[in-house]
């Protein structure tokens, strides 16, 4: 009970100080007490260039860390399986196609993308989930079906790149999974899905927590097993979508997140959803801020800087996977 | 509780269960046995709604048990099944409450009721004490006692057992079986159970159901049913039936 209290207060903490230092921190300086009176006021142009492009960065990368570590808490959950994530199984990538063909065809509905993406995150994760489906649910075979899935819509985005058309490859984060550039706008829509996402996800927890137990056993005490799993997933499947339409993909944030989360807050899903929730932007955020700064003023995306943790983190979970759940 | 004219297979095409039917009596211990791959399990199976038979129905309280809705059948039946598993940092108090889950809503709060449940189960199952213990800390058969727990925080009338002492040594064996009895006599549940040992099931069972090849060989009272014929066409092995003041009836396989 301790460890947990105290895991939030210091997650919460860093999230504030990171969240600071991130704003302050970069090609332009300012000091917090500069920042807050110049947000308040909107007399200095340091901050207004600030307010413009660091801000919106800074929200986005709090809102898609916690939408892609709860998403995959969630699939993990209706997976049984702690491998599951919305980037190794191919949920983002299929989002990520989905919106850039509907954008490359219909370009004025700029705006639905997310719901686009929710389109292809579902039609991807429904194939995952129907070919890795072989009487249960076998951990490794979902994963390579995922990568398989993965690869096909990832090409076929990348296919895009290929076309000559600038106009494609800068309106969708999808392909570049760079968070500069981004407006307000985009934050609209991020925080408007995402809390969406987020508060579905804290209000089906008991599910996640009953969908632990055998299938046979969570049916025996009431529990209407399927149409959990289906619910768990399009919440899941939003989550990632959004984060994917608005901040482009990033692979195992919610593979790395809710797996430290289990081991410092325990398996419940009360505690974990919205620890993992916290612990993503975090994560995400510390990613970006690093990704901008170390080699400034060049920047290295925060994708990348999480596939290279992220990697060898998967090797050694898939080395030990079967003691998580195990009995 | 009738079961009326079950058939059902695994969607190939042999037969698993072959027009089953009789009825389970409530306040009693019903047993089922019979060699591996004759349907017991099956049974159960459909008899908790877990299996769709393809003919035929189960009948509880006089309505089709497919009919019910899930938490309404949850709160006539409990099943405890042989395989098991949960996170191992879940501790014996919360996975009990889980069988709360058939009268609760979904966000709210455990009610009195709900506490008074939990109570109750952990004291017929003797966990009081370790109510605070987490799963991974637990023996066989303290863990096994927790899945009873769960069941009976239910509050069904009805409790399903899949070979319920399959992997615990003799001593655990017994003090689940008694656990069983105790239920039976004490609090008037229905027990339903499927059990590989004979001579517990003799033991303790009102009533035997013995199966062979999907179909129902035999149904009644222990002393009735059990015969050195019956063993031999069964299991295919000779045994001795024997009778003793202390022991009553048992059967004791000899050597071929």
């Amino acid at each position: 009970m301790k460890k947990r209290v105290f895991s939030f207060m210091i997650v919460t903490l860093l999230l504030i100080f990171v969240t600071i230092y991130s704003a302050t921190t970069g090609s332009i300086k300012v000091s917090s007490v500069e920042l807050i009176h110049g947000l308040l006021t909107g007399t200095n142009d340091d901050v207004q260039v600030i307010k413009d492009l660091r801000l919106p960065r800074i929200l986005i990368s709090l809102f898609a860390g916690a939408a892609l570590s709860v998403s995959g808490a969630l699939l993990q959950a209706v997976m049984k399986n702690p491998l599951a994530d919305p980037g190794i199984i191919g949920v983002s990538s299929g989002a990520g196609f989905m919106s850039i063909l509907m954008v490359t065809i219909f370009p004025t509905l700029f705006f639905y993308m997310p719901l686009f993406a929710f389109l292809g995150g579902a039609f991807a994760f429904f194939l995952v989930y129907t070919f890795s489906w072989k009487s249960g649910l076998n951990p490794l075979r979902m994963i390579l079906v995922g990568v398989a899935i993965n690869a096909v819509f990832s090409g076929l985005s990348q296919s895009f790149n290929y076309r000559g058309s600038y106009a494609v490859t800068s309106i969708s984060a999808a392909t570049t999974s760079n968070l500069s550039m981004k407006t307000w706008n985009d934050v609209g829509v991020i925080v408007i899905y995402g809390s969406i996402g987020l508060i579905m996800a804290i209000l089906v927890y008991s599910w996640c927590n009953y969908l632990a137990l055998e299938d046979k056993t969570a049916r025996n005490l009431g529990l209407n097993v399927n149409r959990a799993r289906l619910i768990i997933s399009i919440v899941a499947v939003l989550l990632a979508s959004v984060a994917t339409a608005i901040a482009g993909m990033f692979a195992f944030v919610g593979l790395l997140i809710p797996h430290i989360a289990r081991l410092l807050v325990g398996t419940d899903h009360k505690v974990l959803i919205p620890f993992s929730a916290l612990t993503g932007a975090l994560l995400l955020l510390i990613a970006d801020t690093l990704g901008r700064t170390i080699i400034a003023p060049n920047e290295i995306p925060a994708s990348i800087l999480l596939a290279v943790i992220g990697g060898p983190f998967l090797i050694s979970l898939l080395r030990k996977s079967d003691r998580i759940y195990g009995n | 509780m009738e079961i009326k004219d079950i058939t059902f297979s695994y969607g190939d095409k042999i037969n698993r269960l072959h027009q089953i039917s009789g009825e389970i009596e409530v306040g009693k211990i019903t047993t089922i046995i019979g060699p591996n791959g004759c349907g017991k399990s099956t049974l159960l199976g459909v008899m908790s709604s877990n299996y769709l038979p393809q003919q035929g129905h189960v009948l509880l309280d006089g309505k089709k048990i497919g009919d019910y809705k899930p938490k309404e059948l949850a709160r006539k039946l409990a099943v405890v099944h042989q395989q098991n598993g949960a996170p191992l940092d879940m501790t014996v108090e919360r996975l009990t409450a889980f069988g709360r889950l058939p009268h609760r809503n979904m966000f709210s709060s455990l009610s009195d009721q709900d506490e008074e449940a939990i109570e109750w189960a952990l004291s017929c199952t003797n966990l009081q004490d370790k109510r605070h213990i987490t799963l991974d800390s637990l023996s066989g058969g303290e863990k096994q006692r927790v899945w009873i727990a769960m069941a009976l925080a239910q509050n069904s009338q009805f409790l399903f057992l899949d070979e319920p002492t399959t992997y615990l040594d003799i001593y655990y064996q017994y003090e689940i079986l008694d656990l069983i009895k105790r239920l039976n006599l004490e609090h008037g549940l229905s027990i339903v159970m499927v059990l590989h040992d004979i001579n517990q099931a003799i033991q303790y069972s009102d009533t035997i159901i013995v199966m062979k090849d999907g179909k129902l060989v035999i149904k009644g009272r222990p002393e009735e049913v059990i015969s050195e014929q019956l063993i031999a066409d069964i299991y295919g092995i000779e045994v001795i039936v024997k009778s003793d003041v202390r022991t009553g009836l048992y059967i004791v396989p000899i050597k071929s």
